[in-house]
């Protein structure tokens, strides 16, 4: 809301300047988002004397004139048809600097050398629009800076930051009562005087009807007549226009005008208009339709208020006027409404409408009901002085039921125990009473402009606010906390974060939204759908980190950096049911491409594959303390490569999957190189981390170690193979693992050789070569019958 | 006769200085230590020395004659030492490098938020992104009409189900599930109706916080505030609070630090105010306690919040807040 600074002066005399005024305003709560000077800054204007004027010779708009600054003399060309030889004007010399970064500069206009420019109002930012120069009313000295002059006069608008509680202030005088609560200053209203006004002749009241008495608890009407329609005076307009309010009549502009004084608004009715000069005011019914001042047709929401005469629909109340019966340039006599509206019924018609407007805007955070005959008070005598109107005697003001000022109850010491403060009671009492409330045997009464105290706490609010939140107590509470349990997972994701870095990758942060058809992708159930999305790139929740990722691959990849290393932690959004909220667990997803190692001088170049992935889950796995996981082949469709992905399992349970990311799935997120991932679902995977198991004692005596080169057939895992020689070895074999593959002519066609080493222990003595050779036989020679493998020799 | 050992030795100190390579080392060698050299010379005229002074003479040349073989010995050493490491490897090449893993900025900042507030005694709760109707807006007393329950601002999924505009829910929730005394901070990532620019990100991450007990008081709040910005920016950041409105807290504050980047002296960051605006506070709204069942005669707390992708742009000076989710490692590797 904007509101300038002199307006305020005319309510209290503060002695403030603009810029401190701003600052005491946002300590209580009304922010000054922005201090706008009316007089732009310029340099180089000064007030000379137009001496002589003639004709341009080869121009005929154009004159050539004389002025003189009171030292010097300048020749210089105006285009403008209002100049006269004794004019005092704003002379921009050679080398000014006009508002619009607008440089004066030496021309030669049509052969006639210019040494500056008379300027206009426009020119010097002090209106939007200019018929011709600036002639000064008085004759200023002449060389005076015309900047220096006006700055005398400076106004500033200021722009507010209202928050929506505070209605009241959306308005001058609402702003006014906040000052003369800050200084204590008393609060000066404009004097109302209708008694010399009132018109002697005696007329009809108004005939008012309200049928929709909780959408419209009060509504009055009066009756202004014979105006005369014609521009609002200067001061008015200008006003008006620095709230950001086009100017339109006098009629129209004393209510908007009164809008802005008392925050009440206001709606002037073309009298001859007001078909039996009878106003009802009722719910539209269905798909009821109306035109709005703005030439619209509207059709109205159920239950919109509606301000009718006898005939159809005059208005939307508390909204906008209707384009049948609004004040014109032939307009006579006038019926001003002031009402009060319900505002939640405002909120909703207004936002079914799609219809905003200064009314609404306070409507639907509420009004002074008991504020309104003030109002129409003072836009009558606004009418009767400025447009001539004769002021009907009587009102006519329907309020049924009259809305009472609320009590709230009233204890210091409860305030005192919120703001952790020790403020004198009487010192809140006169802080409280310095807005207008009062206070008698422990409750207050609150004035009906303040919507927003309702409850004993906001009254905290008000004492702490006017005190200056700087003011009050600051308090280092210290008190150890030992009883409180921390539930969140946290710990647990920093956790494995940390491993993740130690591994080697770099964390990525990913939308959660996605394109339908890449979330599609990934889904195994229904979509989470946005009911309401952003754009089609971000209509579904990811249902895996993996599509995110990718298009992390894709970014980089695509701009020449197509090493990647990435992982990323977050939720993922699965099993949606009606009514119910979708599983959101926390997901770890990891994706590996381009190269093996870091492109080096001494790095051999090698691209990755399945080994390197498989190595990061099985260092990964080795090092969160996850208990009795194994991995079997993963044949399924998906969005994982066939033959080159694995199950990660634990128990009965899936926790994720391993391998090569589908090419086609990485080409749809276009990128041209191989990728290898893994994904867990850590909600899952909490379930069977052991982070406190013990530890296992070191053997103390020497190893022995035995290799062999079992030839077995391609199809036969080597994990296979392994566990079987582990069952068998028993418990002296405390490590055993494949270090050679060999597949090739020198073995039969089908066959592949493992060269397998096993290392044997025992936690009491050195074992003797009898007692290795006998377990070690015996494996070689299970594993013959089991696998049908033969020793390679 | 002693001057002629102090003569030699000076000579060689001299000599020696001036050594550059092999070579010269070698003819220093042959000058003082061949057998014609200058000790071995030295020797040669002991029948000239008197008898009185012949046997310190001879301990003088012996003790110069073994400080020369030390010299001589130590800078042969050390050419050998360095023609071989000069010939075989350049040690100027890169080193041998794996991957280096790295966390996001943002979580670099969260941490840093999350260690300040445990170090108060606060814990760390978190909830679903995903939330009811009630949780984010009802029990937070933001009435049906207020603007932010708009399908302009807010995300839905069914009419009942939103996407969470702020971490406040997480309050919810904890009330519900514990009894005061309360102390907690909840990270996570929010959701807006809000096109992508430079300042906007349809999600983006907050910290909410939350403390309830019987004397937590408003002084409290600004003591909490004013500690996490010293341990946060340090020292010589002020603190300033202005009244303001959420539906959720009364009194209701805004809260401001003093520019990170100026310190407070005024900067093109803060428009010349010297402030910078942080986020929202205050004492938890009676209403609230009342939808979780806890009794506001009794227990009183109060709420802030933060933005952590608002922290990390000042703490780095980031002007665009895509730049944490466009995922460049150019932007990610310099963290
Ligand atoms: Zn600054």
């Amino acid at each position: 809301m904007r509101i300038t600074y002199s307006w305020l002066k005319d309510y209290i005399h503060f002695e403030e300047n603009p810029f401190a005024l701003a600052d005491k305003l946002t300590n209580v709560g009304f922010e000054v988002e922005e201090i706008i000077p009316l007089v732009q800054p310029f340099r180089g204007v000064v007030v000379a004397k137009v001496e002589k004027v003639s004709k341009h010779p080869d121009a005929d708009k154009l004159r050539v004139c004389k002025v003189s600054d009171g030292k010097e003399s300048f020749q210089v060309i105006c285009g403008a048809p209002n100049v006269a030889a004794g004019q005092y004007v704003p002379f921009a010399k050679v080398g000014a600097h006009l508002p619009g970064d607008f440089k004066i500069k030496k021309a030669r206009i049509r052969g006639i050398e210019s040494f500056g420019m008379i300027c206009s109002k426009e020119e010097l930012g002090l209106e939007k629009q200019s018929d011709g120069i600036w002639p000064f009313d008085e004759k200023y000295p002449l060389g005076a800076d015309v900047y220096q002059l006006l700055a005398e006069k400076q106004d500033y608008i200021y722009d507010f930051f209202i928050t929506p509680n505070r209605p009241d202030c959306l308005s001058a005088i609402g702003i006014a009562r906040e000052i003369a609560a800050i200084t204590g200053l008393p609060l000066r209203m404009p004097k109302v005087n209708l008694s010399s006004v009132v018109s002697n002749h005696s007329h009809p009241l108004p005939k008012v009807t309200i049928e929709d008495s909780d959408g419209c608890p009060r509504y009055s009407a009066r009756i202004i007549r014979n105006v005369e329609i014609g521009p609002s005076p200067q001061w008015m307009q200008e006003r008006l226009e620095a709230c950001g309010i086009r100017p339109i009549n006098n009629i129209v502009d004393i209510t908007n005008y009164v809008l802005m004084e008392y925050g009440q608004p206001l709606h002037a009715f073309d009298l001859r208009q007001i078909k039996g000069g009878e106003i009802i005011v009722r719910s539209s019914r269905p798909n009821e339709k109306f035109i709005t001042l703005d030439d619209k047709e509207r059709i109205l929401p159920e239950s919109t208020v509606l301000i009718c005469d006898r005939e159809r629909a005059v208005a939307i109340g508390g909204i906008m006027g209707g384009q049948n019966s609004e004040v014109s340039s032939t307009t006579k006599d006038i019926l001003l409404e002031s009402a009060y509206f319900k505002p939640t019924r405002i909120a909703f018609s207004s936002k079914k409408l799609g219809l905003s407007s200064e009314a609404s805007q306070r409507f639907e955070r509420g009004v002074d009901p008991n504020g309104i005959m003030e109002a129409s008070d003072r836009a009558a005598a606004l009418m009767a002085e400025l447009a001539r109107g004769e002021i009907d005697q009587s009102v006519t003001d329907v309020y049924p039921v009259r809305i009472e000022p609320k009590s709230i109850r009233f204890r210091p010491e409860r305030i005192n125990r919120v703001l952790g403060s020790h403020i004198a009671e009487d010192k809140i009492v006169t802080l409280l009473e310095g807005l207008g409330l009062s206070i008698k045997g422990g409750f207050v009464t609150v004035p009906t402009f303040r919507v927003d105290l309702s409850q004993e706490i906001d009254l905290a609010e008000e004492v702490a606010r006017l005190l200056n939140y700087a003011n009050l107590p600051t308090h280092h509470s210290v008190q150890i906390r030992y009883d409180l349990e921390e539930t969140s997972s946290d710990r647990l994701l920093a956790f494995l974060r940390d491993e993740l870095i130690h591994l080697g990758l770099q964390e990525v942060f990913t939308n959660s939204m996605l394109k339908e058809s890449e979330a599609e992708l990934f889904q195994n159930g229904k979509n989470i759908r946005i009911l309401n999305p952003i754009s089609d790139d971000m209509t579904t929740m990811r249902p895996s980190l993996l599509p995110g990722l990718l298009k992390a691959v894709a970014y980089n990849v695509n701009r020449n950096m197509s090493d990647g290393r990435f992982f990323e932690i977050g939720r993922i959004f699965t099993n949606y049911q009606e009514n119910e909220l979708p599983q959101q667990p926390y997901a770890l997803a990891v994706v590996i491409t381009g190269r093996r190692y870091p492109e080096s001088w001494n790095n051999p170049q090698e691209v990755v594959d399945f080994y390197d992935i498989k190595g990061y889950v099985e260092n990964f796995l080795s090092k969160i303390f996850l208990d009795n996981f194994h991995f079997i082949l993963y044949d399924k469709d998906s969005y994982m490569a066939k033959g080159e992905t694995i199950s990660i399992e634990t128990g009965q349970h899936r926790i994720g999957l391993c391998g090569k990311i589908s090419p086609e799935i990485v080409r749809f997120f276009d990128v041209n190189q191989d990728v290898y991932g893994f994904e867990l679902n850590i909600d899952l995977l909490a379930g069977f981390l052991n982070q406190s198991r013990p530890y296992k004692p070191i053997a103390r005596f020497p190893y022995s170690e035995r290799d062999m080169a079992l030839v077995v057939d391609q199809s036969v895992p080597a994990e296979e193979i392994l566990s079987f020689i582990r069952r068998t070895g028993g418990k002296l074999l405390h490590f055993t693992d494949v270090f050679d593959v060999y597949e090739g002519d020198k073995i039969p066609a089908g066959k592949k050789s493992l060269a397998i080493r096993m290392r044997f222990q025992s936690m009491e003595k050195t074992l003797s070569d009898k007692e290795v050779d006998k377990i070690f036989h015996k494996i070689i020679k299970e594993c013959g019958k089991q696998f049908q493998a033969s020793l390679r020799k | 006769m002693l001057v002629k050992i102090e003569e030699i030795r000076k000579a060689f100190e001299k000599d020696i200085s001036s050594v550059k390579d092999r070579a010269s080392l070698e003819e220093l060698r042959v000058k003082y230590l061949g057998r014609k050299g200058q000790i071995s010379s030295a020797f040669t005229l002991m029948p000239q020395v008197p008898a009185e002074q012949r046997k310190s003479f001879g301990q003088g040349l012996n003790i110069l004659k073994n400080r020369i073989e030390q010299q001589y010995q130590a800078l042969k050493a050390s050419f050998e030492e360095t023609s071989r490491d000069t010939g075989r490897i350049d040690l100027s090449l890169p080193g041998r490098k794996g991957f280096v893993g790295r966390k996001h900025p943002l979580v670099a900042v969260a941490d840093e938020i999350k260690d300040i507030f445990r170090g108060f005694g606060f814990t760390v709760e978190d909830g679903p992104e995903i939330e009811t109707d009630f949780y984010n807006f009802e029990a937070l007393n933001i009435p049906k009409t207020h603007p932010a329950r708009d399908m302009q601002d807010t995300l839905y999924i069914t009419e009942d189900v939103v996407l969470r505009t702020h971490t406040s829910p997480v309050q919810i929730r904890v009330m519900q599930r514990q009894k005061p005394p309360i102390r907690m901070i909840a990270p996570g990532r929010v959701y807006r109706r809000d096109t992508p620019d430079a300042s906007h990100s349809p999600f983006f991450h907050q910290v909410e916080g939350l403390a309830v007990g019987k004397d937590v008081t408003f002084a409290d709040l600004k003591g909490i505030i004013q500690a996490f910005a010293h341990r946060m920016f340090g020292k010589d950041i002020n603190v300033r609070f202005r009244p303001s409105f959420f539906p959720f807290t009364e009194p209701s504050a805004e809260y401001d630090f003093s520019c990170v980047f100026c310190r407070g002296e005024g900067c093109r960051v803060c428009k010349h105010t010297g402030w910078m605006e942080i986020s929202g506070a205050g004492m938890v709204h009676p209403n609230v306690f009342r939808a979780v069942g806890i009794d506001p005669e009794e227990y009183t707390g109060y709420a802030f919040g933060m933005g952590i992708d608002r922290i990390a742009m000042l703490k780095y000076g980031i002007d665009d807040i895509r730049l944490f989710f466009e995922n460049d490692l150019r932007f990610l590797t310099q963290f």
